[in-house]
């Protein structure tokens, strides 16, 4: 009991934020608008040490939390990109065998002792470190960030191990022995749902998914990353956007599009948005051919014209997006 | 806690660790903020983005008006029900009740819906003469190994090979004895087995070889380990489950109970969306072969179908049709629906009889599946 009141002392002391809304403040800050729920689930992991499970469309803002987590903290992103196939020895650790077979040599010529020439050659020296084995062991004063991302694309095998270690925050080298987090890091997982993640790993996170932005939150989006963006402008990206969302594609257009879109928009020199111009850079909306055509079969003169009806301009009630 | 009860009546699992995870929440938000309180019990108790409508529907009806809840469970609360939830607490199923006919979307794929029809239709499941079904057997098994072996991404040690595994070396004691002359460990990409998922049209058109395909379905279901198996006709239900219990004749029940519209139409482009919305994201994966079994007559949408196929075919490694009528002389893939697929297909192979399935074991083997 003595142990666990000890544990939330620590835990209390680790806290990083004091309320919801001081992460809100703080992510926008950095030009991140989190809303409520979010911040909640952010303002959780943080204060249950638990990590976070992200879900959703690509082109959310998945990573971005994790990107700007870490600056809003102060601490270090440590980033590990999943892939099929990706194993313990490129996420957790890997000896450096040139390097062992060199000393080994090396020590041999100089007679030292056969044993001692064991020990010294599974030293941390020689430990490359990979991505979980540096969160866990943390280099800086403050806990890092570790961003586990598209946990989808790896196999189950890793998932299976990801559960290990993210429950105990502890890793065990045989060579070495049981290394602990002393300031567990903060986790976060992202994935595409290309395939469902098992059960087991999501029930030991808190699950997040990430919608598509309503429209006000979009502009207020489009609006903090690229402030040259006239609010006419931006009202009228958006509303394009969901116009474009309520289709059926393969690929849905996210933020990550509104927002490169806008930029090139910009770099044409556009203050209204036209056909023209749209099909030219449709390229950075939709990025397969088939959703190109389909959406020149439905005519994109049309939804331009919707897109560009007052009543959705957001200049109408600037007050609310200042 | 009578939220938790109201979620699980909903069809919602809660696994007690995230109760206690909830309520360790309690100490760091303030509860009586409402929303704040949605935000944390959405984050702890639901994991899966098809939960949140249903989970959001709970939280606002159970805390606007819990007593209510409670009423309307006892009311529709069927002993039996009652009985089967506690036995398994971790299913995510909602059992059907007697009730049945409740239409509602959400729980469509778990849905039983009878009618006479169907009583028919269960008369059509026979069984091939024994000597066939062994040769069907063995030749399926071949199929299937034709399919299922594929180099993964991950290393396995070998005696052999062109990689050196280093570290196995290292660790190894005879380097150190031998004075640095020793066999060198090898590795290798270990060998996958292909997922494979199983579509059968089960329409009426595709009547006449519906004994062939629950044959078929079976013999794979006990070589392979890694198989999903959906029936469509106008709808898709995914029969997984029922085929991984004992006793075929008891299965058989079940799949027939369970598919109601066995022998009725077709709708392959609708049945491929339901597919692709529901069922592709947990089934499919880069190395999953994905097997049509059908005729191709289809009065469903060309256009989807063409569409949903595409989506598929860039999911799945490998998309194999296998067509009964292909064995029929002079037969010409001119139904619309073989039209709409033919050009996503990878093989597109005769299934009408035993004869066929050993072709379509050599043809895999050649290709070198």
């Amino acid at each position: 009991m003595a142990e666990r009141e000890g544990a939330a002392a620590a835990e209390a002391a680790s806290r990083h934020f004091q309320s919801i809304d001081e992460i809100q403040s703080r992510f926008a800050g950095r030009g991140y608008v989190a809303d409520r729920m979010l911040a909640t689930t952010m303002f959780l992991a943080t204060s249950l040490g638990k990590p976070v499970f992200l879900e959703g469309e690509p082109g959310v803002g998945k990573t971005e939390i994790a990107k700007v987590m870490a600056e809003v903290l102060d601490t270090e992103l440590i980033r590990l990109q999943c892939y099929e196939g990706l194993d313990s020895s490129a996420a957790l650790y890997e000896w450096n065998y040139t390097r062992q077979l060199l000393e080994l040599r090396l020590q041999e010529a100089r007679g030292i002792e056969r044993e001692q020439i064991g020990r010294n050659l599974f030293s941390e020296e020689f430990l490359l470190q990979r991505p979980l084995l540096k969160a866990i062991r943390g280099g800086s004063a403050r806990p890092p960030v570790l961003l586990i991302d598209e946990v989808d694309r790896s196999d189950e095998e890793f998932e299976a191990f990801l559960l290990e270690v993210l429950s105990d925050f502890q890793i065990t080298i045989p060579e070495i022995g049981t290394l602990r987090a002393e300031r567990p890091p903060l986790v976060v997982l992202t994935s595409n749902r290309t395939r469902e993640v098992h059960d087991a790993l999501k029930r030991r996170c808190l699950y997040y998914w990430i919608d598509y932005p309503s429209f006000e939150k979009e502009v207020k989006i489009l609006r903090t990353r690229l402030p040259q963006v006239e609010l006419r402008l931006a009202g009228q990206i958006c509303r394009f956007m969901e116009l474009l969302r309520q289709q059926d594609f393969y690929k849905k257009p996210g933020i990550a599009e509104t927002i490169d879109w806008a930029r090139a928009l910009l770099a044409l020199g556009l203050a209204e948005l036209d056909t023209e111009a749209t099909n030219a850079t449709l390229g950075c909306i939709l990025k397969y051919k088939g959703d190109i055509e389909k959406l020149r079969q439905l005519g994109l003169d049309g939804i331009v014209t919707m897109a560009l009806m007052p009543g959705h301009d957001p200049s109408a009630a600037p007050a609310a997006f200042g | 806690m009578g939220f938790s009860r109201a979620l699980h009546d909903a069809g919602l699992t809660v696994n007690p660790g995230n109760l206690l995870d909830l309520c360790q929440c309690f100490e760091h938000i303030d509860i009586t903020r409402r929303d704040d309180f949605h935000a944390a019990a959405r984050a702890t108790l639901v994991s899966r983005h098809e939960d949140i409508p249903r989970f959001d529907a709970v939280f606002a009806r159970f805390w606007e008006a819990p007593e209510s809840i409670v009423i309307r469970r006892r009311k529709e609360g069927d002993e039996e029900a009652e009985d089967q939830d506690e036995q398994t607490p971790g299913a995510r199923l909602l059992l059907p009740s007697d009730e049945g006919g409740d239409d509602s979307p959400r729980d469509e794929p778990l849905k039983l819906a009878y009618s006479a029809d169907e009583a028919l239709a269960r008369h059509d499941l026979g069984t091939l003469a024994d000597a066939d079904i062994e040769r069907a057997r063995r030749l399926i098994r071949e199929v299937v190994k034709a399919l299922a072996n594929k180099r993964g991404r991950r290393h396995a040690i070998r005696r052999h090979g062109r990689r050196p595994d280093l570290r196995r070396l290292l660790r190894s004691r005879t380097y150190y004895t031998a004075d640095g002359i020793c066999a060198l460990p090898f590795k290798a990409r270990r060998i996958n087995k292909t997922r494979l998922v199983l579509l059968c049209d089960v329409s009426g058109s595709m009547q006449r070889y519906s004994t062939f395909l629950i044959e078929f379905m079976f013999a794979l279901r006990r070589e392979l380990s890694d198989l999903e198996v959906a029936v469509f006709s106008t709808h898709l239900t995914v029969i997984t489950d029922l085929l991984k219990r004992k006793g075929v004749a008891a299965s058989l029940r079940q799949v027939a109970d369970k598919v109601h519209d066995w022998a009725g139409g077709t709708d392959i482009g609708g049945s491929l969306r339901q597919f692709n919305e529901r069922h592709a994201p947990r089934m499919l994966n880069g190395r999953t072969a994905v097997i049509f079994l059908s005729d191709g007559w289809d009065r469903g949408d060309a256009n989807r179908m063409r569409e949903e196929m595409a989506r598929l075919r860039q999911r799945a490694q490998k998309l194999v049709w296998l067509n009964p009528l292909l064995g029929t002389p002079g037969y010409q893939p001119l139904t619309q629906g073989m039209q709409c697929a033919l050009p996503f297909l990878d093989y597109f192979l005769p299934a009408h009889n035993v004869q066929s399935l050993s072709q379509l074991a050599r043809t895999l083997r050649d290709i070198g599946a």
